[in-house]
């Protein structure tokens, strides 16, 4: 361990190469495997509950709200009705519509889905908040509801927001490249509508908040699993009407997040509301069905896709018409269509783009961005269409992607819409997933076990999977952008005692963050991880955090690690220049070995690290007036890759990895069960930091598609009412229904992030939709059936073997 | 009513209204929160506790059921000291991610190995049924069973099922190892 070191050159970022890239244990898991973690439900402190009431209608007009019986209910401290939330706060503000509507993060008047908040109970237990809830009347006048995305644009379809005179909050349409004259030209052109389903990669643990009110500030704290503080600083603040600095967050351990967790804020202003109105901190933890209710989901998509193709297989311009099922959140929608034109031409040369976009909204669930937004969508249509492509040309669906990938000696590529892919080799990591799977082999099974009546299918899928958003996309179709880029912070310090401690601006949901910053760190200066102190806890009165700051997108490998190793540099040039004093030498003299900074090729010669934060601390008279006293030293970072979004060219993310996943299905034609016998993932993650992390986070990302590809969807009726609203019907992949996975090795490091890395939390639940999809349709080639929709499950799949032919 | 339950080898006697869910009572009551909640109807196995050395979810039975019974929660597996071998494991094969699942899974972990001591992966797999995770993909959790299921023990695992280590509980009126300070009705925090 710890071993000296090269000499420190002034770029150089690690010392050691003893902790980066290795297989690290977590350092969170101890205390999680004695059940000593520390989620915002277990914190022990005395709360009131809270319990909503929420509508029973899909769309109705509140006409009155009697909440006597309530107020006079055992234990209740206090009730509030969406009427008085809106008299105390700000409307919520859209990010990427046009339209000009009103909504508050309660029901005022009216009610748009089933599931949405009425009026919230405050009382002495959850079982009496409860039973006060109960005793909550409120008359409705049902609205005629508006559930699907067909019917929300027909003629004279009743209106979610009325005042914006349409259920089309965004509309837009971009073009790069010459698409008509690549369309005129093409030798075939493949055509089809797919439709996405709607479902939540449901993170274990439901949304869970603790808000206390101190009335001689007027200053809240809040405790919640949210995965985005910055911008839920600004969202809170702006809706509380409150300054920034009267809100502290406090985010404890969190169970899961994936995107979902985007979307606390709302109920983080609430819930401080009735603080202030109860007089005494309040807790609400989300039950799980209120969570499938009424928060929140991915919207499905209907997409009209074309693809112009030369007769040798080669692509030559895509066309794509995506309407999006938003439903009833402003400030999110929009966000999902724009997003997919990170990877509208996938691994492929396609010089010319077009893409027309919609988003409606319906009286469904609220929607957030679930792990991938859009681009699992956008990969699924683009892959369906390659496979549709190589069949009408006879092409084996290798070859066809082998002659339209983006060439290594391309890199790096910028697509039509200004998309910088900046390193891979995509040939490559198809030519290794294919010999890890045994391709031809599992073909020639295919076609053998043909003739026993088992149907098995072989399917590829190549997909990006862009990391770091840079966030002025939201902002593209407005012509505003407001949020741009992507910044974190960092303060990377030592402490009295020479122990060097990291605070960051980022959230942990299981990610492991916390070990990999002390491996970086340890490989920075010349120590063991254990020797580095990072709380996996965020606090915004300790944190540097930015707007951007937050765990999603990716972004953590990327600009958060850059932050920790900007400051991390500071730090150690700082820590360099007190050795240099105290030892009486030059700084470019010396070298850092096991917690202390020696002259270089005379170890004896050494100052620990503890002495050094004695000179910088306690005896920081004796330094030279030059040398500032204290040893904490923050940073911020950005990928100054952002481009600022002009519709000609704009990039909405920063990194790109990329995975070829090939798959084996096997589908019973008597029951339509889909088993998947084998699942290669090749995934070029740039550089592994920590491969048991890496390893966890491409397998648990892609079991998230394998639900959305095989079980998932919240399915509602047509007065809007949620038919799978628990477990026993929203079906998640268990143990036993996913396989063992293949992993194959890609390492193509990123030249643009501070380590060399890549993204790796979402590729698998973009890339294995159409992976499984294309394997389940070769499965069913005998029977002529066609993939064009999400979840294959056994009733769509046996009305297609039946005659439908499409699932 | 009052219940009395022997609880990681400690008894808790608690007057808890009819109601109550024995999940609310151990996090509740005993102030255990290491058991979670992560739905409402018995399919994610967040709540896995042994009861009476068989795995169950402790959000499906009533705290009144469990009276007179001996409950093991995730706390009550590292006893003297050195993790479970399952513990362990699940820290080697990196089968934790956000942590949430986990004890429930380590329940249900110790409750196949006792019954099972070598199982197969198959039969791992089986066994997880009634346990959700959102994060992992299984794999390394799997791979951490398998694993516990070669470790030697220190104690108590894997080979049989944790139990509390006084025996069972006697409904004497003067168990010496009642527990003290939580006489209010039930569902407090």
């Amino acid at each position: 361990m710890g071993d000296s070191t090269r000499p420190l050159e002034s770029d150089g970022v690690f010392v050691t190469s003893q902790w980066v890239g290795a297989a690290v244990p977590r350092r969170e898991d101890a205390r999680t495997v004695q059940g000593q973690a520390r989620y915002v439900d277990d914190i022990d402190m005395d709360t009131a509950h809270v319990a909503f009431v929420r509508s029973p209608h899909a769309h109705a007009r509140i006409t009155a709200i009697d909440t006597r019986d309530a107020e006079a209910s055992p234990g209740v401290l206090a009730v509030m009705t969406g009427r008085d939330v809106a008299a105390a706060t700000n409307p919520v503000a859209p990010r990427g519509i046009t339209a000009s509507v009103t909504q508050y993060v309660m029901a005022v008047d009216k009610v748009r889905y089933a599931g949405e908040p009425v009026v919230a109970v405050v009382a002495g237990t959850q079982y009496l908040a409860e039973d006060a809830a109960a005793r909550v009347h409120v008359d409705y006048e049902p609205l005629p509801p508006v559930v699907e995305i067909e019917e929300a644009l027909a003629e004279g379809a009743p209106l979610v927001f009325e005042e914006a005179g349409t259920n089309v909050l965004l509309h837009d349409a971009f073009e790069h490249g010459d698409v008509a004259g690549a369309f005129r030209g093409a030798d075939l052109v493949v055509k089809e509508t797919f439709r996405m389903p709607r479902f939540s990669s449901t993170p274990l643990e439901p949304w869970a908040i603790i808000a206390q009110w101190d009335p001689g500030t007027g200053a809240f704290v809040v405790w919640s699993n949210d995965q985005q503080p910055g911008r839920t600083a600004i969202n809170v603040s702006r809706t509380l009407r409150v300054p920034i600095d009267k809100v502290r967050y406090i985010i404890p351990d969190s169970g899961g997040g994936f995107g979902i967790k985007l979307a606390v804020w709302p109920y983080i202003v609430i819930l401080c509301l009735l603080a202030r109105r109860a007089g005494k901190a309040v807790r609400w933890i989300q039950t799980r069905s209120e969570h499938l209710l009424a928060g929140t989901h991915t919207p499905e998509a209907l997409i009209e896709a074309e693809l112009a193709l030369a007769r040798d297989g080669r692509f030559l311009a895509i066309r794509v018409n995506s309407k999006e099922n938003d439903g009833s959140f402003v400030h999110t929608a929009g966000i999902y269509p724009l997003i997919k034109f990170a990877v509208i031409v996938g691994c492929y040369g396609i010089r010319a783009t077009a893409f027309e976009f919609s988003t409606v909204v319906t009286n469904k669930a609220p929607t957030v961005q679930n792990r991938g937004v859009g681009k699992p969508g956008m990969t699924f249509v683009l892959e369906r269409l390659v496979d549709l492509a190589a069949r009408a040309l006879d092409l084996d669906p290798a070859e066809i992607r082998r002659r339209n990938f983006v060439r290594p000696e391309q890199m790096p590529y910028t697509t039509p819409t200004g998309e910088v892919y900046e390193s891979g080799d995509y040939p490559e990591c198809l030519r290794r997933a294919l010999e890890l799977a045994g391709y031809d082999e599992w073909c020639r099974k295919r076609d053998a076990l043909r003739e026993e009546g088992r149907y098995l299918g072989v399917g590829i899928a190549a997909g990006i999977e862009p990391g770091t958003s840079n966030l002025g996309y939201y902002y593209i179709s407005r012509g505003r952008p407001d949020f741009l880029g992507s910044v974190e912070g960092a303060m990377v310090g030592a402490d009295f005692d020479g122990g060097i401690t990291v605070v960051t601006g980022s959230v942990d949901a299981g990610q492991g963050h916390a070990t990999t910053v002390a491996q970086v760190v340890a490989d920075m200066l010349a120590i063991r991880p254990e020797q580095v102190s990072m709380s996996t806890h965020f606090d915004s009165a300790t944190s540097p955090f930015a707007p951007h700051s937050g765990t999603y997108a990716n972004r953590f490998n990327d600009v958060e690690l850059g932050a920790v190793v900007a400051a991390t540099r500071k730090l150690r040039a700082k820590m360099l220049r007190i050795a240099a004093f105290v030892l009486g030498v030059h700084e470019r003299s010396l070298a850092l070995r096991a917690g202390t900074i020696h002259v270089e090729g005379d170890p004896t010669k050494a100052v620990s690290f503890q002495e050094i934060a004695a000179y910088a601390y306690k005896k920081a008279l004796l330094l030279p007036e030059e040398i500032e006293p204290g040893l904490r030293e923050i940073a911020y970072y950005q990928n100054r890759a952002a481009k600022v979004p002009r519709r000609e060219e704009f990039n909405i993310q920063l990194t790109h990895a990329n995975a070829v996943h090939v798959v084996v299905a096997e589908v019973d034609v008597a029951t339509g069960f889909v088993t998947l016998p084998k699942y290669v993932i090749v995934h070029d993650w740039g550089r592994q930091l920590n491969p048991g992390i890496v390893k966890g986070m491409v397998i648990g990302s892609t079991v998230h598609g394998i639900g959305a590809a095989l079980y998932e969807e919240f399915l509602y009726s047509p007065d809007g009412q949620l038919l799978t609203g628990t477990f026993m019907d929203y079906l998640k992949p268990v143990a036993l229904t996913v396989p063992r996975f293949d992993l194959g090795e890609m390492e193509s490091p990123c030249p643009t992030s501070p380590l060399g890395t890549k993204a790796v939390g979402e590729g698998g639940a973009i890339t294995s939709l159409p992976a499984i999809a294309n394997a389940v349709e070769d499965a069913l080639r005998p029977f002529g059936v066609t993939v064009t929709s999400l979840p294959i499950t056994p009733e769509k799949t046996l009305r297609a073997i039946r005659g439908a032919r499409v699932i | 009513m009052r219940i009395r339950v022997r609880l990681n080898g400690r008894t808790v006697e608690h007057d808890v209204e009819p109601r109550l869910l024995l999940v609310h009572f151990i996090r509740q009551v005993a102030r255990l929160t290491g058991t979670h909640v992560g739905c409402d109807t018995g399919n994610c196995g967040a709540c896995t506790v042994l009861v009476e050395g068989k795995a169950v979810k402790s959000c499906l039975m009533l705290a009144v059921q469990a009276d007179g019974k001996d409950i093991v929660t995730i706390e009550g597996l590292a006893n003297g000291g050195g993790l479970h071998p399952v513990q362990r494991a699940f820290i080697e094969k990196f089968g934790v991610q956000c942590g949430y699942c986990t004890p429930g899974m380590i329940m249900s972990a110790c409750a196949l190995l006792a019954s099972i001591p070598s199982p197969s992966e198959f039969e791992v797999r089986e066994a997880l049924e009634g346990n959700l995770c959102m994060c992992t993909g299984y794999e390394q959790i799997v791979d951490a069973i398998l694993h516990a299921s070669t470790l030697d023990r220190g104690h108590g695992g894997p080979r049989r099922a944790p139990q509390a280590p006084h025996g069972r509980l006697g409904h004497g009126p003067g168990d010496p190892g009642r527990a003290s300070g939580t006489t209010e009705a039930g569902h407090g925090r």
